[in-house]
């Protein structure tokens, strides 16, 4: 197991850089995802890590030494593909112990490791079966298979979980989770599904156009998005942003939407009076009222059982609510939604910064 | 099943016929007179009225003129042809993992080049390799014929290899990289067997083009002793009363080993192999 560190790393094709200089610092043991959506750098960026691609400015660190010029196979890393890239023409077993094979270790190793992690993962039963022999499920557990036999310094991930069907992929998702509490091996895992990000992470780096937006704890990113970006990007649904301007006076602050809405606001904020803001509301912060909070008049109404998701329209803005109780909603009816507070994020609306403390 | 298919059908299946006859017939008509006493060649018969073995037991036994040298020059055919092969398959198999695989700078150009040497027909340069075969000292020996059945056989080799090669997900080679492998671990462990079909399919392609060569055999080897078997077929034909029967108990013999080499390699012609590396 070792640290890995990422310093001022760029990725350049030609005169195109697409990763413009990151600096992640990962200490030993942790389980790390970078997410963000599709060609924002993360993939790039593991497979640097990898040493599947040259890195073009900055030093990657596993462990003490600068690996920037070391050959993936030197790296003491293993990796799982998305689309598990297992060897056709080898059973279970050879795939597994093939990377042991290739370090010359002695056959009685090779078994005993191969077995000890066929058993971790449920595959003993499986072990001279041929790739093509098996479900998704069972595929993507050889992959991991195939890592977990090399007990290397470092786990990378890359989106290993996107070609397997929903139900498989919370179930993978665990099961990853729980091998990681297992093991403590230091791991960095790409996805661009944010609830994956959420359920898996110790920490989560949010990427966007090839640099960092932040590095925080699942929780922290989710109680004080940094910007725009990530407010927009983690949680589901997704937050409602709406565009207004700051007001404020000696007694308060408020938001006034261009169609005329206040929106309330607790004291703790940064800005300017006459600032083009955005005000941002979680679903889940909004809660029915008779006569306080924002006047909606309600669209669509999704019931999944645990909760209640409401789409509801604010003068031509698009607001969702999810509530735990179930209170009569009739589409086409008026209501109130009440904005937890100390729940409101509010942006720059021309940088994107957060502007609540 | 409606009329409209039926008829349909009806005219494939008729179109087929006609092919499989077209076909046949010059395989029935070699196959009659490799059965026919030399008496009876041209009776023009559909069956000869005393099928004998006589043609072939003259051929197996060398009882002949022309076929003083014919388990020689069988050998012959056999060595070149799967010298070719081999080559064609060494050369073809490390080329296309080089721009495939290894992606080398300039590897799109070598195959598309590969590709265009075909503009030119083989005949037009019977007269350039000739004199290239003199200038290496090579004339009148096997290796001519190897080396140019090898020249013309390696374009397209690496051409239909290279498609086949860039199916192969790149992540094999990535996963395999960070298991440990070198360059050539990845070339025996990985790309070779994942390959073996294509590969089956491009050494059966070179050996049947050098065992069926004949206007480079004949141009580039002269002794009895040296020449391969198409070329002693040829010479067959070079008196005015050829023994026909003969002749075609050979061409039956000389016919054998690539029937046999496609119905032996038959499976290998359908590619599958790679099902379940990963998701598609």
């Amino acid at each position: 197991m070792a640290s890995v560190s990422v310093e001022a790393v760029r990725k350049r094709y030609g005169a195109l850089e697409v990763v413009h200089g990151i600096d992640i610092a990962i200490p030993d043991g942790e389980f790390v995802v970078l997410v963000g959506p599709s060609g924002c750098g993360k993939s790039t960026l593991l497979r640097m890590i990898a040493g599947l691609e040259e890195i073009s400015g900055g030093v990657v660190r596993i462990g003490e030494r600068v690996v920037n010029e070391v050959p993936s196979k030197d790296r003491d890393i293993a990796m799982v593909f998305q689309n598990y890239a297992l060897y056709p023409h080898m059973t279970v077993r050879e795939n597994m112990g093939f990377s042991l094979k290739l370090r010359k270790a002695d056959r009685g190793t090779i078994g005993e490791r191969v077995k000890r992690a066929s058993e971790i993962l449920g595959l003993d039963t499986l072990l001279d079966r041929y790739p093509k022999q098996l479900s998704g499920g069972q595929r993507q557990r050889v992959a991991m298979g195939r890592a977990i036999v090399r007990n290397p310094q470092v786990f990378l991930f890359d989106e290993p979980l996107s070609n397997l069907d929903a139900k498989l992929r919370v179930q993978m998702r665990t099961e990853i989770k729980a091998l990681h509490q297992q093991l403590k091996t230091t791991s960095i895992y790409v996805t661009h599904d944010q609830i994956e990000a959420m359920t898996m992470a110790d920490r989560i780096v949010v990427m966007h156009d090839g640099i960092v937006e932040q590095i925080g704890t699942p929780l922290e990113l989710y109680d004080r998005p940094a910007n725009l970006f990530v407010a927009g990007f983690i949680g589901s649904p997704a937050i409602n942003l709406i565009r207004g301007t700051l007001r404020r006076d000696a007694a308060r602050s408020w938001v006034s939407t261009d169609a005329g809405i206040d929106l309330p606001l607790n004291g703790n904020i940064i800005g300017q009076d006459g600032q083009a803001v955005v005000y941002g509301i979680r679903p889940e912060h909004l809660s029915p009222s008779d006569s306080d909070g924002l006047p909606v008049t309600v669209g669509v109404v999704e019931p999944t059982g645990a909760s209640t998701f409401v789409y509801a329209d604010l003068s031509g803005a698009q607001i969702c609510g999810v509530f735990s109780e179930r209170h009569g909603f009739n589409p086409g009816g008026k209501m109130h939604l009440m904005p937890q507070l100390d729940r409101v994020h509010l942006f720059d609306s021309a940088t994107g910064r957060r502007l609540s403390a | 099943m409606s009329l409209r298919k039926i008829l349909i059908e009806a005219r494939l299946m008729l179109l087929g016929v006609v092919i499989f006859i077209w076909t046949l017939i010059p395989i029935y008509h070699l196959f009659v007179m490799s059965i026919t006493p030399r008496v009876e060649t041209f009776a023009g018969a559909l069956w000869p009225s005393r099928p004998t073995l006589e043609n072939y037991e003259t051929v197996v036994k060398q009882g002949h003129y022309y076929l003083e040298h014919f388990w020689q020059q069988l050998w012959n055919s056999a060595f070149v042809a799967v010298m070719v092969c081999v080559i064609t398959l060494v050369i073809a198999s490390t080329a296309t993992f080089a721009i495939s695989r290894l992606r080398v700078r300039g590897g799109r150009l070598v195959s598309n080049m590969a590709l265009a040497t075909y503009l030119i027909p083989p005949a037009f340069l019977a007269i350039p390799m000739y004199k290239v075969m003199g200038v290496y000292g090579l004339l009148n020996t096997q290796w001519s014929l190897i080396l140019t059945m090898v020249t013309f056989a390696s374009p397209y080799a690496i051409w239909v290899l290279k498609q086949y090669a860039d199916k192969l997900p790149y992540e094999l080679d990535e996963a395999a990289r960070i298991d440990g492998a070198s360059p050539l671990q990845i070339f025996r462990l990985i790309y070779l067997p994942l390959m073996a079909p294509s590969l089956v399919a491009i050494g059966t392609y070179a050996l049947l083009l050098a065992w069926n060569e004949y206007l480079y055999a004949f141009l580039l080897l002269s002794a009895d002793k040296d020449i391969t078997l198409a070329v002693a077929l040829g010479h067959f034909l070079t008196t005015d009363d050829a023994p026909f029967n003969v002749l075609m108990a050979t061409g039956a013999v000389y016919a054998l080993p690539p029937a046999a080499i496609y119905y032996v390699f038959r499976r290998y012609m359908v590619s599958g192999l790679t099902a379940g590396a990963v998701k598609s």
